[in-house]
């Protein structure tokens, strides 16, 4: 569906103009006062533009979050507070509108929904040695990448970082550092680096292991 | 309220609010485009937005990047150039034979890989019929006496070349260059993407 509306935004933008340029014609030569019209176009119009583009980062990255949930990755629906791991590199079979579709063979994808509300996760990465990899958590509000953990971020050891919503304080576990996440719920879409096809499993079986797990259940 | 409701649909109020609201929709396209354009930057024919993704944006920046390209990475994370045009400005299509040269050690300077991935205007990657979709850091690729690697995009076999195939669709495409951990080069700017050159 995106790919049609992207494909052919200009003839359906005519034909949008259109249709209104023929509204507009048929009230003028039926002699209507256009004045309601007017002011009411003029008026959604100025206050329309600032709106649609203060909102637009989180309508986008709630596109991700319902591809996400409702579609996942091609294993199916992926839960809240769960990360899925691609079992394969991008391809051009990938779904069209997915983020496999517009990737790179050079790496694994992860992607999951963060959802602070019933209180903080705890992201669990496993010692990745040499190879590159990241996880990137983006703020639906404004779309800003908040925070990343990954090679350049943190380094390749492996780690436990709590993932806290707005105002979250307090202790954290020994050995985990807290990430403030600016709003209660974030995308968040992880990156395994692929040497070629020889060691996709081992890229996968890491991959698999970068994993959500609520704070409440390490905590006694 | 019965005469509000009649009046609404007669008076045009109705048609002004569709109007309005989808010439704003527009409107808004039209702006988060051109803040885009503005903020791309493009040497060569290849365009890279460099500030998308910071927590410090602005509400137009913020938009244009989430237009442009959604949920990216932030630069130092992974640098992205796309090419829709050659060198010389024309778009690319795959009726014609292209070639990128890279001279010896100018591959994207990284700390973790480069690749370069063709795909349709919209960015999705397309059926290669050799399936190969893209050239990356640990690519076999034949050298040039002088050290330099020439890639050889068109959508029929180059003759003698085809190590260094990436075939193209047979209509429009785009390129897509990517560097993960970008090396200072690419971040102070000083690295240039060589040109993709149309063959005569």
């Amino acid at each position: 569906m995106n790919r049609l509306i992207l494909k052919y935004a200009y003839p359906l933008t005519a034909v949008i103009l259109a249709v209104f340029g023929w509204v507009v014609y048929q009230r003028i030569s039926r002699g209507s006062d256009m004045a309601p019209l007017a002011v009411a176009a003029i008026i959604v119009w100025v206050i329309g533009v600032p709106t649609f583009i203060y909102l637009w980062p989180r309508l986008t990255v709630n596109g991700f979050k319902r591809a996400i949930l409702r579609h996942g990755l091609g294993g199916g629906p992926i839960p809240v507070n769960t990360l899925y791991a691609a079992p394969n590199t991008s391809s051009p079979s990938a779904p069209p509108g997915s983020l496999l579709a517009t990737g790179t063979d050079d790496l694994l994808y992860i992607a999951g929904w963060l959802d602070l509300r019933e209180g903080p996760q705890v992201l669990h990465v496993p010692e990745m040695g040499k190879r590159y990899f990241s996880v990137q958590f983006t703020d639906p509000s404004d779309s800003a990448n908040f925070a990343y953990v990954g090679t350049r971020a943190t380094g390749t050891k492996a780690g436990d970082y709590v993932l806290g919503g707005p105002g979250r304080k307090g202790e954290m576990p020994a050995g985990m550092a807290l990430i403030p996440s600016p709003s209660d719920s974030a995308l968040v879409i992880g990156r395994v680096f692929v040497e070629d096809e020889n060691d996709l499993p081992a890229a996968y079986r890491l991959a698999q292991q970068i994993q959500l797990t609520p704070l409440a259940s390490r905590v006694p | 309220m019965g005469g509000f409701l009649s009046w609404a649909a007669q008076s045009g109020v109705v048609q002004g609010v569709i109007i309005g609201a989808t010439l704003a929709f527009l409107s808004a396209i039209l702006i988060m485009n051109s803040v885009a354009r503005s903020a791309t930057i493009t040497v060569n024919g290849w365009s890279s937005i460099r500030a998308c993704g910071q927590p410090e944006n602005g509400v137009l920046l913020r938009a244009a990047c989430a237009k442009a390209l959604p949920a990216v990475n932030v630069f130092e994370e992974a640098a992205y150039w796309t090419a829709a045009k050659d060198g010389s400005g024309q778009k690319l299509n795959g009726t014609n034979h292209y070639v990128l040269n890279f001279p010896p050690g100018h591959f994207p300077p990284n700390n973790a890989f480069w690749s370069l991935t063709v795909t349709d205007v919209v960015g999705y990657m397309v059926n290669s019929p050799i399936n190969r979709n893209s050239f990356d850091d640990r690519s076999d690729l034949a050298k040039n006496p002088d050290g330099s690697v020439d890639i050889y995009l068109q959508h029929t076999a180059p003759a003698g070349h085809e190590q260094n195939w990436l075939p193209t669709p047979s209509g429009s495409f785009k390129l897509m260059l990517r560097a993960y951990l970008p090396g200072a080069a690419v971040l102070d700017g000083t690295y240039r993407v060589p040109p993709v050159v149309r063959a005569s």
